[in-house]
């Protein structure tokens, strides 16, 4: 796969940190976040983020993208960790865009282009009630009606699901036991209702249900009954990695900050920072997040390399980017003692960020048991 | 030493029975319901409950007779305790029966005893804990809020923060500093001090719960009467070490952590993975039978401090430190385990839910926006009644003569 020199790589980095550092702080997090009657993210920020080329890092430059890889990819999810961006990246430039270039015909993929000038806005609605983090089990079937689609099913929480344009929707086709195809359901259609929620981290999204939904034939994406599940597998893993790169970048912050107040908080008669058990405490908050970094480093360059361990690679990444960033984010609070409990400062909603990180598209126990699997697989 | 008072008592299974009739009968249905869907009681609706306790005199079971309780073994506190979780009820609150009425009964004068008992035995009154300071987290000896003597009255000026439910207080206990120049663990002073006296304020913390739970609590100029010190001026801090001993085996709260377990129970066998519910995961058995082994091991610890309370007057503080410890990590071992469920359900927090009149649709299981909150809660758990930290330093220091 294409992918960047280091010396873009480094300039990509760059951009996001300058930019977002000046229109990103915790402050514009917390008015588009809980903006009343909002979408608990920003419509500007978003085109922002297309004028930086930051949507179309990794889209084919056919869509006006830089067909950078997953690492570049990875670059834009760690800031987006870093500073809790609340727009729905994962959803459309990570998943719904995955979706369509692996599994969309040639004239689905002109749909990219709307989606690097930040004019497309994508969820990806797979899961379902009683699917756990198992990538297969689908039960939503769509059956061919009147030259289109008709489309029944519930899908699970979705982030972005509320307002996304667009909704890319997994359904076993013509029966239960069809092949898994993916279908693209404008949000506003007929036959859907939304529960729109909070999640945990203060990002909003939606679980989905479908009654009779009608489609066109041009739906689907792909013009074959080709069962999607592999491709689907695949683009849960390119998720996952995209969440642990975030996870790092929220990490690396938590640690940051951890440290600097530390440095100032004032007991006994000296700062914090002073004391041996919390200074290796902010050791251990420290490696952990560079194990982190580099595993998954690891992981989105064997991706990008095409590597036949790829797969078990982001297994192993996530599982130690979920148990690290546990310990990071819950030392990032202990360490802040009372002030870490409030809303108010920046620490929890790192918990909070990295907490999420860590559950979305499987959690290290889950992920644990897929690298045996991987291994007695491979 | 493997040595353990032990006390023999008659069979609880009576007395449990009586608790379980109890509360099936007295615990009024919109409580239970609300109970049942964690959502949050008002003030009224939790002191209607505690009054209703207070006729039986179950608040403060285990406070010695003399001092108006019922003389109960740690077994039958603990026994208590269970029934009360098991049948959805409220947990017991801390502030007045573990916390002011020990060091009242223990170290107070016979009018305070007159004056504050009842209150606390009946549950008619709130209290809160005026201890920490913005200044004076783990080093709580470094308070600032000063009492200066003015006739019969303190003249109190300062802050006190992280104040839980002060914004629903008929009381507070607090130490202020009465002795300006005195090594600081040597100028603090206990006083009561009545929530409805001019000059204090108090303003809401918004948590990252997103529920308002803890408070600031300002003093301007507040006039407290001298005869609402307990025991001496400047010896505060020996009622303070003594009530903390008490809380920490308090924090560990057992109802909730038995509620728990069986609430985090009941949300794996609902939620299912690749269709199977997950009480069918090996992963997941295993990570409840490890809860429960800790759940046994930090009652045990805990009948060993109550026992100790009852033959000594108060737990040790060493001993109370190490069940804090332990006690603290379960319960966060417990809403982790809880939270690794609904990850399974997307993570939603639908935190509105918590408050009565919510209408909305619930995702996934019905208890999930009280597990996530209990769990955000709960972060606090080893922060709060002395860090984590700060109790590894007492046993340390007072049991390993380090």
């Amino acid at each position: 796969m294409p992918s960047l020199s280091s010396e873009e790589r480094q300039q990509l980095h760059d951009s996001l940190l300058e930019m977002l550092t000046d229109k990103y702080p915790f402050e514009q997090w917390k008015k588009l976040a809980r903006a009343p009657g909002g979408e608990s993210f920003g419509r500007a920020e978003w085109k922002q983020y297309a004028d930086m080329g930051w949507l179309g890092i990794s889209l084919p430059e056919a869509a006006g993208g830089s067909a950078g890889g997953m690492t570049e990819l990875g670059i834009v999810m760690a800031a987006a960790g870093r500073f809790m961006l609340l727009e729905p990246l994962l959803g459309t430039i990570v998943l719904g865009a995955g979706a369509i270039e692996r599994a969309g015909t040639a004239k689905q993929q002109e749909l990219l282009g709307s989606i690097a000038t930040g004019d497309l806005i994508l969820a990806f609605c797979h899961t379902e009630p009683g699917a756990g983090y198992d990538r297969d089990y689908v039960t939503s079937v769509a059956t061919k009606a009147g030259g289109g689609w008709r489309i029944d099913g519930e899908k699970g929480f979705a982030l972005g699901a509320h307002a996304a344009d667009t909704l890319v929707v997994s359904a076993r086709i013509g029966s239960a036991t069809g092949p898994v195809g993916l279908f693209l359901v404008p949000r506003t259609a007929e036959g859907i209702s939304l529960n729109q929620a909070p999640a945990f981290d203060g990002r909003f999204g939606a679980t989905v249900r479908l009654q009779g939904v009608t489609v066109p034939a041009d739906a689907r994406l792909g013009d074959s009954d080709a069962d999607r599940l592999p491709i689907i597998d695949a683009l849960i893993d390119r998720a996952a990695i995209a969440c642990c790169a975030e996870a790092v970048g929220a990490m690396a912050a938590a640690t940051d900050i951890t440290v600097e107040y530390l440095k100032t908080r004032q007991q006994f008669g000296q700062p914090l920072s002073k004391f041996q058990v919390l200074q290796h405490r902010l050791v251990d908050m420290s490696v952990s997040t560079e194990e982190a970094r580099a595993i998954v480093h690891a992981a989105l360059q064997a991706i990008d390399d095409g590597a036949a361990d790829a797969a078990r690679l982001v297994a192993m990444a996530k599982v130690k980017t979920a148990q690290t960033g546990r310990f990071v984010g819950s030392q990032a609070i202990q360490l802040h003692g009372g002030m870490g409990m409030t809303d108010e400062l920046v620490v929890g909603h790192y918990y909070k960020r990295i907490t999420m990180c860590e559950s979305l598209f499987g959690d290290a126990e889950w992920y644990l048991k897929r690298v045996g699997k991987l291994r007695d697989a491979a | 030493m493997f040595i353990r008072t032990v006390e023999h008592n008659a069979s609880l299974d009576q007395f449990r029975a009586e608790v379980r009739a109890f509360c099936e009968k007295e615990l009024p249905q919109s409580i239970r319901q609300k109970q049942a869907r964690g959502q949050h009681l008002t003030k009224e609706e939790y002191i209607s409950w505690l009054q209703r306790l207070g006729t039986r005199g179950w608040n403060t079971g285990k406070w010695p007779k003399e001092h108006g309780g019922l003389g109960w073994s740690p077994e039958q506190h603990i026994a208590f305790q269970e029934e009360l979780g098991r049948a959805g009820a409220p947990p017991l609150m801390s502030f007045g029966p573990t916390m002011a009425g020990p060091v009242i009964y223990t170290f107070g004068s016979e009018a305070q005893k007159a004056q504050h008992l009842p209150g606390i035995i009946k549950g008619d009154l709130w209290w809160c804990q005026g201890y920490s300071e913005p200044g004076a987290g783990s080093d709580l000896a470094a308070l600032k809020t000063r009492a200066d003597r003015d006739g019969d009255d303190y003249i109190v000026n300062g802050q006190k923060i992280w104040t839980s439910t002060a914004h629903w207080a008929d009381w507070m206990f607090a130490l202020v500093r009465t002795d300006q120049t005195a090594k600081k663990q040597e100028g603090i002073s206990f006083v009561l001090i009545d929530m409805k006296t001019p000059g204090i304020t108090v303003r809401p913390i918004i948590g990252i719960t997103l529920g308002h739970h803890l408070n600031e609590v300002f003093f301007d100029n507040v006039r407290v009467p001298i005869s609402n010190r307990i025991g001496e001026e400047n010896k505060g801090w020996t009622y303070a070490k003594f009530l903390l001993a008490n809380e920490r085996v308090g924090n560990v709260d057992v109802a909730k952590v038995e509620g728990n377990i069986e609430q985090i129970r009941a949300l794996m066998a609902e939620t299912r993975e690749g269709g199977k519910p997950l009480t069918e995961d090996p992963v997941f058995q295993r990570r409840l039978a490890e809860l429960e082994v800790g759940l046994a091991t930090v009652k045990a610890l805990m009948a060993d401090q109550l026992a100790a309370a009852r033959l000594n007057g108060a737990p040790s503080l060493m001993g109370a430190a190490a069940l804090k410890l332990r006690g603290t990590e379960l319960q966060q071992g417990i809403l982790q385990t809880g939270l690794d469920v609904l990850g399974r359900h997307g993570m939603v927090y639908q935190h509105e839910a918590l408050h009565a009149g919510w209408n909305g649709e619930m995702i996934g299981p019905e208890s999930s926006a009280d597990v996530v909150y209990e769990h955000l809660y709960r972060r606090a758990a080893t922060i709060y009644g002395g860090s984590s930290e700060v109790q590894k330093n007492i046993i340390a220091k007072g049991a390993l003569g380090l």
